[in-house]
């Protein structure tokens, strides 16, 4: 201890006459050769201890860092070192801490690089493992059937999990990037190691069994008759059926050599013996990292940007767009080598948008991105809840499908409802068919029907569905909720002691929102709800469970509902619809940033960084220019940068 | 006698789950059980576990106002579970300064302090102690979906690393888990563990190839490959040890509603760990922040939304507000209930047992990180003097009370979260105690008037929550049954547990006071009228 602290004292002393913040002007230290000349020196006295050379504390080498090209190439570590400092969470309580000053000139310099432009890279490559529904999904079009919940139980259950697979694994919880394909925080647990064994099981079982002659058919290209029993399997069948099937899960060609290690392995085998055998081998395909872990196959240099390969890209477009692993049409393109020219990627991407899996579009990125699983906890009742939610679902699967323009989210004269929804469309669901009933059923969930929006005009578009209306109950959560979901700002927690909104004085009749305007006069309140509240108290007019009151009827008694507002931006509106006026036009563009970026987030299965702030720029260009539909901007990501390359990690110098 | 426990006795509790576990498998064991368990080793094991409640308290009604470490009386929530007074351990003044978010409130709850982020929670550390042989190294159970929101509040257990663990809630699943295992049955087992092997080998060929971040994930992969390799030696029948014949536990059926799916939960952990099939499960009542609907009390409104009970203040409310708390107590009274029926050795499993309870904040509606509700049940094979309430004279970081336990758990540390030194007082050691200021009790009455001064308090039986009683010093009390504008206008419940001078109209009934109508309320030590905000 003792010899660092005289090694700092003599470092300090040593840096001293070269002191650089009296030469160099702060602003210039940003953008100069700020990271050598001011930076390091601090890291090397205060942190270098832990973080580099002998020690390298949770994989932060500072040892590595020497020159501003270095610092630059690695900007999500100042992020993180950024929050740390800034939070006091470094340097450790035990060890010394840094002085304000040194504190703040690493700020400073933090700042002052991320305000200069930055040159576009990829992120680092991360194998991950599959999602919950990425798992369910490969499974299914492995086997090509699907693992269900014996019938009767799934009666039991209220929320009616029909898959197997999602009732027996814990679900995921949403990774830094708010979406739960992002499973980097989500590890391997070995009560989901039992899962995925007891899954295998369950699908290499029903393979085998007669329920699944078919596909075993299939995959053995064999027609296997009526009276086909397991003890009629051949090894020529297995053989066909390992070839079919391993790279197929392993989502790429497998050498040679280790397709044949396996069929010998079921050598001198017949019959049941052979099918046990097959399915062991199977079981152990499965149960390899290489098929629940994406991307630990890939190849490349490490410590170098490139091209990630051809099947890297087939997943990483099959797992975007389908939530599943790549077909044969994506995986004979990937062995063509054709995947690399952008043309057959867009191609890729329309067909793909036409096929059944592009609906997880919706049902994944469009149901976290927009937070719509919470009506879950607003509206228990099952066919009610399937109603609200399964609007908004159909009606993303519509515009993301169907090369619609990104905006039409916000309004649209097309929608979707069933019986459960078509009371708040008012006279158009007069033009709705007419729903056949079940004889002895009386309540059941009915599907959807596409409506145009003639006489409901307040209706149309996400925000003002019911479901998303109830969701969100009253103005500060909705409000809330358009600025983070639609609009992209990010705001901090609440503070955890916000008094409670004081009642109206003695004699004084005040509405909630006038009760409302005396809380936002404390200024570190009106910091968020200067923004908040404008927006959610726009959709007064929609009660609690999103019915569409005329505006000046208020409650009995109150003065009528005052949806007028300004934002901080300075346009002022007088309802709903001339706020929604305003989205559509002078907030259009941060609306389609944040429509970028989380489909970036989604694509990329990580949170974004610094460095994809360029590719946003430009998708976000591109879509405010054009027609700006959701096919384009998906084809676009399909086409980023980030998308395609990688930078491999150096081996670690042992 | 046979070495194999065969439940040949089918008699079946039907539980207010409708879960069916034969009951007499419990008290069958007492003949084989003279000195060793089901692993065969000499003393009883040690059990760890705990019970999270959600969103705070109603202070009024949960805290223990005045009396001592061993003579006091239990709080109205109390209630359903005070047949146990015996076996508790009541904690008071326990928590942090000021006021907590639902996240950080959670996180604290088994780390100590929410920005302990880097270690695992107390429970973890406890598990891999307690753990020995058994097939199951640790549960994570709950009672709801995750809140994506606000993340951190669906989680009270974290790994080495800060991770959170992932939750279980269908008790089927945990049945399945805990008594269907393949791992059990011969046949299977031969099978996984050449899988097991396979599959080493396999990725091993994978590791020479990998780069950096490969070889983390992989290194993720042999972990858990290396624990299922342990938790099947485990679960491989010990050359005579008796064995437990887990074919005749009936699987629970699906739940109706949360009370059946609660019930059926704390009888598979009682079970579990009555089999040493685990020693250390940590169970969430609920998501801190629970918006849960409690359909089954006849209550609509949600828990979080009632828990903040100043700022949506109604009588009804209120009322429904502590229903729900009222379940939660049960709860913790059917868990304790069900680990004293077991005989376990020369014990009930609750004497060989510490079972943790309460909640991650204090009063629910402002959030206050001070008297967090904590109460320990159980002497954890004789770790804890139970039977007392230890109300400490400062507020007590909660990382002291993990300090504590980990020690008495034998687990190596000197430091938890922000503590280095221990919670004294847990095992009948000393420890400063709260000291009231003394203060006088008398009652004056005349003319209907009445003006009485001694301690406000609400009355035992919740479904009066309205009904206040002062108490006098050998005399009755005073009956305190007031209209909604008195209650309201001169805040009853914010003067709960203090010592009030109140002055009002009297009535008496069958010999007792009764002060109708309040006309002035002092503070004998505080201030007469708070402020609203304060509750």
């Amino acid at each position: 201890m003792v010899g660092n602290e005289v090694l700092a004292a003599e470092l300090q002393s040593f840096m001293r006459p070269f002191s650089l913040s009296l030469m160099f002007p702060a602003w210039l230290l940003g953008a100069a050769h700020g990271f050598e000349l001011e930076v390091r020196p601090i890291l090397d006295r205060s942190c270098l201890k832990c973080h580099g050379g002998e020690k390298v504390k949770g994989k932060v080498d500072f040892s590595r860092i020497k020159t501003d090209a270095d610092a630059d190439s690695q900007f999500e570590l100042w992020e993180t070192v950024a929050e740390m400092i800034t939070e006091g969470e470094m340097p450790p309580e035990d060890e010394p801490q840094l002085s304000e000053a040194e504190k703040k000139t690493i700020l400073d310099w933090y700042q002052g690089r991320l305000a200069a432009p930055v040159e576009a890279r990829p992120g680092t490559f991360q194998p991950r493992r599959l999602s919950g529904p990425e798992y369910r999904n490969t499974l299914h079009s492995l086997f090509g059937f699907e693992l269900n919940v014996a019938v009767a139980e799934a009666q039991q259950t209220a929320a009616g999990e029909r898959s197997l697979v999602m009732k027996l694994l814990p679900p995921d919880p949403p990774g830094a990037s708010g979406f739960i394909n992002d499973t980097h925080g989500a590890r391997l647990s070995s009560v989901i190691w039992d899962q995925y064994s007891h899954l295998s099981d369950a699908a290499l079982e029903q393979l085998f069994s007669r329920k699944g002659r078919e596909q075993l058919g299939t995959l053995t290209a064999a027609s296997l008759s009526e009276t086909w029993t397991t003890a009629d399997f051949t090894r020529a069948q297995a053989e066909i059926l390992i070839r079919n099937f391993v790279p197929r899960a392993f989502r790429r060609l497998v050498p040679e050599a280790q397709l044949s290690k396996i069929v010998s392995a079921l050598e001198g085998k017949n019959g049941r013996a052979l099918v046990e055998a097959t399915k062991f081998e199977l079981k152990a395909v499965l149960m390899s990292p290489a098929f629940f872990y994406r991307g630990l196959l890939m190849g490349g240099v490490p410590g170098k940007q490139q091209s990630v390969d051809a099947f890297e890209l087939a997943e990483r477009l099959s797992y975007f767009l389908w939530e599943d692993r790549p077909d044969d049409e994506l995986m004979s393109l990937a062995v063509k080598g054709t995947l690399s020219d952008p043309q057959v990627v867009e191609g890729q991407v329309e067909r793909m948008l036409q096929a059944p899996g592009a609906r997880s579009l919706a049902e994944s990125f469009g149901v976290q991105w927009l937070g719509l699983a919470s009506l879950d906890q607003m509206v228990k009742e099952p066919i009610r809840n399937h109603a609200l939610t399964s609007q908004p679902v159909d009606f993303l699967n519509y515009l993301f499908t169907e090369e619609r323009p990104v905006m039409e989210i916000i309004d649209s004269k097309i929608t979707f409802v069933n019986q459960g929804t078509s009371g708040f469309y008012g006279q158009d669901r007069q033009r709705m068919k007419r729903y056949a009933s079940t004889k002895g059923i009386e309540r059941q969930t009915t599907l959807n029907q596409r409506l145009t929006l003639e006489h409901a005009q307040w209706r149309g578009g996400i925000l003002t569905m019911p479901g998303v209306l109830s969701m969100n109950r009253g103005p500060i959560q909705r409000g809330t909720w358009m600025l983070r979901r639609i609009l992209g700002v990010k705001l901090g927690e609440p503070p955890a002691d916000v008094p409670a909104i004081k009642p109206s004085p003695r004699g004084k009749n005040l509405s909630f929102r006038e009760r409302f305007a005396m809380h936002r006069a404390d200024a570190s309140c009106a910091r968020c709800h200067e923004k908040i509240d404008p927006l959610g108290f726009s959709l007064g007019a929609y009660d609690a469970s999103g019915r569409f009151t005329a505006v000046s009827t208020g409650r009995k008694g109150s003065p009528p509902i005052d949806t007028s507002g300004q934002l901080p931006t300075g346009e002022n509106f007088k309802d709903f619809a001339e706020l929604k006026a305003i989205l559509l036009t002078s907030q259009r563009e941060t609306i389609v940033r944040n429509f970028v970026e989380r489909t970036l987030s989604y694509a990329l299965c990580r949170k974004l960084l610094r460095r994809d702030q360029p590719t946003v720029n430009e998708i976000t260009k591109n879509i405010c220019e054009g027609e700006g539909t959701w096919r384009s901007l998906f084809c676009q990501v399909a086409n980023s940068l980030p998308f395609r390359e990688t930078i491999i990690g150096k081996e670690r110098e042992e | 006698m046979s070495k194999n426990w065969n439940i040949g006795r089918r008699t079946f509790l039907r539980g207010a789950a409708g879960a069916l576990v034969p009951l007499p498998f419990l008290n069958l064991m007492e003949a084989g059980a003279e000195s060793k368990n089901l692993a065969g080793e000499a003393k009883p094991p040690l059990r760890f576990v705990t019970l999270f409640k959600p969103n705070g308290v109603h202070p009024p009604s949960w805290n223990i106002n005045g009396g001592s470490e061993n003579d006091f009386r239990m709080s109205p929530l109390m209630a359903p579970f005070a047949k146990h007074k015996d076996d508790l351990l009541i904690l008071d003044n326990m928590g942090d300064f000021g006021f907590s978010s639902h996240s950080n409130s959670t996180r604290r709850f088994l780390s100590g302090h929410h920005s302990n982020r880097k270690s695992a929670s107390v429970d973890q550390l406890i598990a891999d102690k307690i753990c020995g042989s058994t097939a199951h190294r640790s549960l994570e159970l709950t009672t709801e979906g995750l809140f994506t929101n606000q993340i951190d509040c669906s989680y009270i257990s974290y790994d080495h690393k800060g991770n959170r663990i992932p939750r279980e809630s269908d008790p089927q699943l945990m049945f399945d888990r805990l008594f269907r295992s393949p791992m059990r049955d011969p046949k299977q087992r031969q099978k996984i563990s050449s899988l097991l092997d396979k599959v080493t080998a396999d990725a091993k060929t994978l590791q020479r190839k990998a780069g950096r971040e490969d070889r983390e994930t992989l290194e993720e992969y042999f972990t858990v490959v290396r624990e299922t390799e342990q938790r099947l030696q485990n679960m491989a029948p010990l050359a005579g040890s008796p064995q437990v014949d887990f074919s005749s536990l009936v699987r629970p059926e699906g739940s109706a509603n949360l009370n059946e799916q609660v019930n059926a939960m704390l009888d598979i952990i009682a079970m579990a760990l009555w089999t040493d099939s685990t020693r250390c499960i940590t169970y969430m009542l609920g998501n801190s922040n629970s918006r849960m609907i409690f359909d089954f009390l006849g209550i609509k409104k949600q828990h979080h939304y009632l828990s903040h009970f100043f700022r949506n203040f109604s009588r009804s409310n209120i009322d429904s507000l502590l229903k729900i708390s009222l379940w939660h107590m049960e709860k913790f009274d059917y868990l304790l209930t069900k680990l004293k029926s077991y005989k376990d050795h020369n014990g009930s499993l609750l004497d060989h047992s510490v079972v943790l309870f309460g909640s991650g904040m204090g009063h629910s509606d402002n959030h206050t990180a001070q008297r967090i509700p904590i109460v320990l049940a159980g002497k954890g094979g004789g770790m804890l003097k139970t039977g007392r309430y230890l109300r400490y004279s400062k507020n007590q970081e909660l990382s002291r009370l993990h300090l504590t336990l980990l020690q008495k758990f034998e687990v190596e540390a000197e430091s938890f979260a922000n503590s280095s030194t221990p919670l004294p007082g847990l095992d009948g050691g000393a420890f400063e105690e709260y000291r009231e200021r003394p203060f006088e009790s008398w009652v004056k009455v005349g003319n209907g008037k009445i003006t009485v001064q001694g301690r406000l308090r609400m009355s035992d039986n919740l479904d009066e929550a309205k009904v206040f009683y002062i108490d006098v010093k050998d005399k009755q009390s005073v009956r305190i049954e007031v209209g909604f504008g008195d209650f309201h206008s001169f805040n009853l419940a914010y003067h709960v547990g203090t010592p009030i001078t109140l002055t009002g109209n009297s009535n008496e009934r069958s010999g007792r006071l009764i002060l109708t109508k309040v006309t002035e309320l002092k503070s004998v030590f505080g201030k007469s009228k708070p402020g609203k905000a304060n509750g």
